[in-house]
């Protein structure tokens, strides 16, 4: 579905991406692992446009789109999910969502998508006129999901969407992302949270300074000593 | 002395209107891009003489003038924006306003040196004499700027708060990152909004020129200086806010003029503005009252 060659994104005269190669299956949920400031979101951003490689080439089932506008990656069919959830505060609940589809033209096909996002998310439901920045942080989190989903993804790039949230909460997404998944939506998830990631991801990567130091199933991920050092080993403090 | 203060304050909210109009240009621009453009009179100004130009060279009527100054204006404003926004988005708004001050420059001075004269007519859009309401004294085209500046107060509420493009708008304003990753163009975006304020600050200046009956040069500066002291008393960057601040503007004034003349008027509306922000600095300390935008 994705396929990311040897792309190395800059932030000024630092490299942060040095040449990334990887690919995410299409129906799969495949899971980037590594330690702060490796370059997860960096590679997030470069995916969906916010920042536009050096080299490389980024392509969607065929198509490139690398160093294409946001806005154009959200048409191929790419939404994010943002690092920190990143909702609108002052803007309702609705009003995000609506935001959300901004690029598509169909308004009965947005509506039935918010009836739909509203059913898949209850608690979104009760508080769909309230202000975005007065929601907890989970339910913040689950609107930043189904803000992604109002474009109608066919690959969903989720940067650590368990960042910061009660287990109990964490557990909710991680049901949300397997359920998401089942219906069709491929996944591309960024997560520090190796234990939950390993019950629901199909395939892994680790990054590390800004390359792919590893990749593997599950299984393989259990095995593989760096990360059971990392990451397995003892929880991560957080 | 109570039929003073009475014709006053409608004098007032009248003058007040095109100042609120010509505060909503500058909230647009403000509220979406942290941006003063202090461009934002000269630009009118060429618009209006564009206007005087096709009255006097080829005589046309009030409506053709008043569009062409409307849609020169925003032909100005389209070069203000490529010349100095468009270079710098997202970043370095202090350099993009110098460089709408340096354009303001060019602009006024393309105007005194260029024209034969200094001041040229205007044709006046209704051309009746004042009517009474109840001994209040009221001229028709003063109505008609307070209407419309009613009727564009309006509409604006109800582009940014009711449609598509103004939740785009409002998404950019608060967070233009975020807009950019649900897809939301912020560049054009931006750009819609610097040409929609150009519009509405061509069509306030457009009322307030055609109720003179002439324009100068130094119409670009007294634009600018009126909408951005209307903008501050109101509270930097909102609808109502700004509305609010051109009608104080303009009634404070008028009282001012007739009770004091104009040296005081002037000093009435600097020490009204100096209490606005020092009074905002007391109050607000916690609340961003200066960053809510639209
Ligand atoms: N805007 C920026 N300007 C300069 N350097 C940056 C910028 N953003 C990130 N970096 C640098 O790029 C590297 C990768 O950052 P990135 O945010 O992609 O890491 P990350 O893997 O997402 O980390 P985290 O787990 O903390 O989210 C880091 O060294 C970081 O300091
Ligand atoms: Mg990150």
């Amino acid at each position: 579905m994705l396929d990311v060659r040897d792309v190395v994104t800059a932030y000024g005269k630092i490299e942060a991406l040095k040449g990334v190669t990887l690919s995410v299956a299409e129906g799969r949920i495949t899971c980037l692992l590594g330690p702060n400031g490796a370059g997860k979101t960096t590679l997030m951003y470069s995916i969906a446009g916010i920042l536009k490689p050096r080299r490389g080439r980024i392509a969607l089932k065929d198509r490139e789109i690398t160093g294409r506008a946001p806005d154009q990656v959200v048409q191929a069919g790419v939404a994010l999910v943002p690092e920190n959830r990143l909702v609108f505060p002052q803007m309702s609940v609705r009003e995000n969502l609506t935001a959300g589809a901004y690029l598509r033209r169909d308004r009965a096909g947005i509506a039935a998508d918010m009836e739909r996002m509203f059913q898949r998310f209850p608690r979104l439901k009760e508080r769909e006129g309230q202000l975005a920045g007065t929601l907890s942080g989970g339910e913040q989190q689950m609107l930043s999901v189904a803000r992604a989903l109002m474009s109608r993804p066919r690959l969903l790039l989720m940067d650590e969407p368990s960042l910061g949230l009660a287990p109990l909460v964490v557990e909710e997404i991680f049901r949300i992302v397997t359920e998401l998944n089942r219906d069709g939506t491929t996944i591309f998830l960024v997560e520090q949270n190796a234990h939950m990631a390993l019950k629901v991801a199909h395939h892994f990567y680790l990054m590390e300074q800004g390359r792919v130091s590893f990749s593997g199933t599950p299984g393989e991920v259990e095995e593989a000593e760096v990360i059971q050092r990392a990451y397995l080993g003892s929880r991560r403090a957080d | 002395m109570a039929h003073d203060l009475a014709q006053n304050t409608v004098d007032g909210l009248m003058t007040g209107s095109a100042y609120a109009m010509l505060a909503l240009g500058f909230t647009l621009i403000f509220g979406v891009m942290r941006r003063l453009n202090l461009s934002y009179g000269p630009s009118i100004m060429i618009g209006a003489y564009l206007g005087t130009l096709v009255h006097l060279q080829f005589g046309m009527g009030a409506a053709v003038v008043a569009l062409v100054t409307v849609l020169g204006a925003v032909a100005a404003g389209f070069y203000v924006e490529r010349l100095c926004f468009a270079p710098m988005r997202g970043q370095a708004a202090t350099a993009s306003m110098v460089a709408s001050f340096a354009i303001w420059m060019q602009l006024e001075e393309l105007a005194t040196l260029l024209l034969p004269r200094h001041s040229y007519p205007f044709p006046a859009l209704i051309a009746r004499p004042p009517f009474e309401i109840a001994g209040i004294l009221i001229r028709a085209d003063r109505l008609l700027t307070l209407g419309a500046a009613i009727a564009a107060m309006l509409a604006l509420w109800l582009l940014v708060h009711r449609s598509r493009f103004g939740l785009a708008l409002r998404a950019t304003a608060r967070d233009r990152a975020t807009a950019r990753h649900l897809g939301i163009d912020v560049d054009r975006i931006g750009l819609i909004a610097f040409l929609g304020a150009s519009a509405l600050g061509g069509l306030a200046g457009m009322l307030v020129i055609a109720a003179d009956q002439q324009i100068t040069p130094m119409f670009g500066m007294w634009a600018t200086f009126k909408g951005l002291v209307a903008m501050m008393l109101g509270g930097l960057g909102s609808i109502p806010g700004a509305v609010i601040g051109g009608l104080l503007l303009g009634v404070v004034e008028a009282h001012g003029q007739w009770f004091f003349g104009p040296q005081l008027r002037d000093l009435l509306v600097y020490a009204l503005l100096f209490l606005c922000l020092v009074l905002r600095a007391g109050i607000g300390a916690g609340v961003p009252s200066a960053e809510r935008r639209i």
